[in-house]
């Protein structure tokens, strides 16, 4: 299995050799599977998604330095001062504005002095972008199945004073794709999470949002669009 | 069309090399018509091999009436002396021309036939004294096998003068060290070499024959490749921006008009874009199932 271009260039100039790292947001294990390779003594790999958590274990689960871990990051079981890398790769798109600070705070909280944050996330995508009618109409959906917004797209520069004002210094961006490629395969999972929320809907709206789901995976097919950046921190204090 | 100095050779190649397998599948007067458009499109340098049918016999005419504007690379699948004197011969005379400008070994794949061709009495020997005679000008190499012995050619043939070899974001996103054509790339570029990339516009190996009957595939290529306009730029320019000198068009005519519309209007790619690419086609390759992100 290969490590994605986006991770491997968000850390290729980041010390992880030997280093205790904590993957925040573990996902599908890419950034996981990223830091192993870049030789990490050790990766916890934390999500609340507990198909996510298998799926992490199926694919690197293997490699007796991992341990997946199933927790809130926004009140995350580990110890203070643990971490000397922490990613948060493709993570906080999924994260609300109102549940963003308390992960930092945590994040911040379980970095050791001298640690390394790596922070991969996609711009908001331009207006013009029909990827960013299928992202509003996702989170139309989401919203009134579950009242949640599921994808919250944050400029880079929001999420640099984020981590800055919890003490992080900030030390590099790196554009990672640009444009994304939004793939077929990519078009049609975030239709189906469209599809599911619209599903839970009684009548006519859940019927409407269906409809324009099925319409846009077919005018979009697949697009390129939007950047794909990396930020780098160090913790001095 | 941009040109970009091949390797030390003193020749300046069209970024575009017409791989004239493609007039294999034409008959003589639309041959004809496809040489001259790919001149048209200001590309200066062919490749052929005995290999690819009647390929060199359909080149022919067009290549004597226009045989000052074309650099003209052949090859060989002969690994002796012998085999490889005949062989240039038959292709000079099946050509119809006094000179060929780039001469290579053709597939280069094992060791042994490393050890055969740079032998006393080896496919080289046979070039060098070619060479000596003026019948060839440069000397190259063509593989599509391990990286690992495109390297050790290049560190046992002093005069090998350019390298063909496949390079596309399908394989430049596997990460194993027998898909590195990188490393040759960067090999080959400090030592001066000229690069031409095959395999450019390969999306993938075509299905099973028990599945699809090889006279039912779409296009008369050695593998599937991809056919829309937009994803044969991105193809071309990533290729390009990875900085080998110029790259050989598909092996079906329906796509070389593409590839040379691409060429025309080639544009560098940044690195973020480059990678944009090479993730694009991971996915077309093998999709991640369920996957949201990047
Ligand atoms: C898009 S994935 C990230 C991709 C992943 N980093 C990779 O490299 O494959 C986002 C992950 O963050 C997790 N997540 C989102 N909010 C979370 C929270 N509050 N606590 C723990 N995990 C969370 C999701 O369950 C999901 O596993």
């Amino acid at each position: 299995m290969a490590v994605p271009e986006t991770v491997a260039t968000a850390l290729d100039d980041r010390a992880v050799a030997g280093k205790r790292c904590l993957e925040a947001g573990a996902g599908a294990g890419s950034a996981t599977l990223g830091l192993l390779s870049e030789g990490a003594r050790e990766v916890f790999a934390v999500t609340n998604d507990r198909e996510h958590a298998e799926t992490v274990r199926e694919r690197v689960g293997g490699d007796g330095r991992v341990c997946t871990l199933e927790a809130d990051l926004r009140e995350v079981p580990l110890p203070d001062d643990t971490f000397e890398v922490v990613t948060a790769h493709a993570l906080f798109n999924v994260v609300t504005t109102a549940e963003l600070p308390a992960i930092a705070d945590e994040l911040t909280r379980v970095a050791a002095p001298g640690a390394q944050l790596v922070v991969d996330d996609y711009a908001p995508l331009p207006e013009s972008a029909a990827m960013a009618d299928l992202f509003a109409l996702e989170n139309a959906a989401g919203e009134l199945a579950t009242g949640r917004q599921p994808l919250t797209f944050y400029p880079a520069s929001l999420l640099r004073s984020v981590f800055e004002s919890h003490g992080w210094t900030f030390e590099r961006r790196r554009t990672l794709l640009d444009p994304v490629p939004w793939t077929d395969s990519h078009v049609q999972t975030h239709a189906d999470v469209a599809r599911e929320a619209a599903a839970s809907l009684d009548g006519d709206l859940g019927d409407a949002l269906t409809a324009e789901a099925d319409r846009l995976v077919e005018t979009i097919g697949s697009e390129s669009a939007g950047e794909m950046y990396s930020l780098a921190f160090r913790f001095d204090s | 069309m941009q040109t970009r100095d091949l390797g030390a050779t003193g020749q300046t190649s069209s970024v575009v090399t017409f791989g004239t397998i493609a007039l294999n599948w034409l008959e003589q007067e639309g041959a004809n018509q496809l040489v001259e458009l790919v001149l048209d499109h200001g590309v200066n340098h062919f490749d052929v091999a005995p290999t690819y049918g009647d390929a060199e016999l359909k080149l022919g005419p067009k290549l004597r009436q226009y045989r000052e504007d074309i650099f003209l690379g052949c090859k060989t699948q002969e690994r002796s002396y012998e085999g490889a004197w005949q062989k240039l011969e038959r292709s000079l005379d099946r050509l119809g021309v006094e000179t060929i400008d780039l001469y290579q070994v053709h597939g280069l794949e094992y060791e042994d036939e490393l050890a055969t061709i740079t032998a006393e009495d080896g496919a080289l020997a046979a070039f060098r004294e070619a060479k000596e005679q003026g019948l060839i000008d440069h000397i190259g190499l063509t593989s599509h096998g391990n990286p690992g012995l495109i390297r050790d050619a290049i560190d046992e043939i002093d005069d090998l003068e350019t390298l063909m070899f496949p390079l596309n974001p399908v394989v430049d996103a596997k990460d194993s060290e027998e898909y590195d054509y990188d490393a040759v790339l960067q090999r080959a570029d400090e030592e001066n070499i000229g690069t031409l990339a095959i395999k450019g516009f390969a999306k993938g190996s075509w299905p099973d024959t028990a599945e699809l009957p090889e006279h039912e595939r779409s296009y008369a290529n050695w593998y599937e490749p991809v056919d829309e306009p937009d994803v044969i730029r991105d193809r071309l320019n990533y290729v390009l921006s990875r900085g080998v000198d110029t790259v050989v068009t598909p092996g079906d005519p329906k796509l070389v008009k593409m590839v040379l519309s691409a060429g025309d209007r080639y544009e560098a790619l940044d690195e973020a874009a480059q990678r944009a690419i090479v993730e694009d086609a991971r996915h077309a390759e093998s999709p991640v199932p369920e996957q949201l992100h990047h």
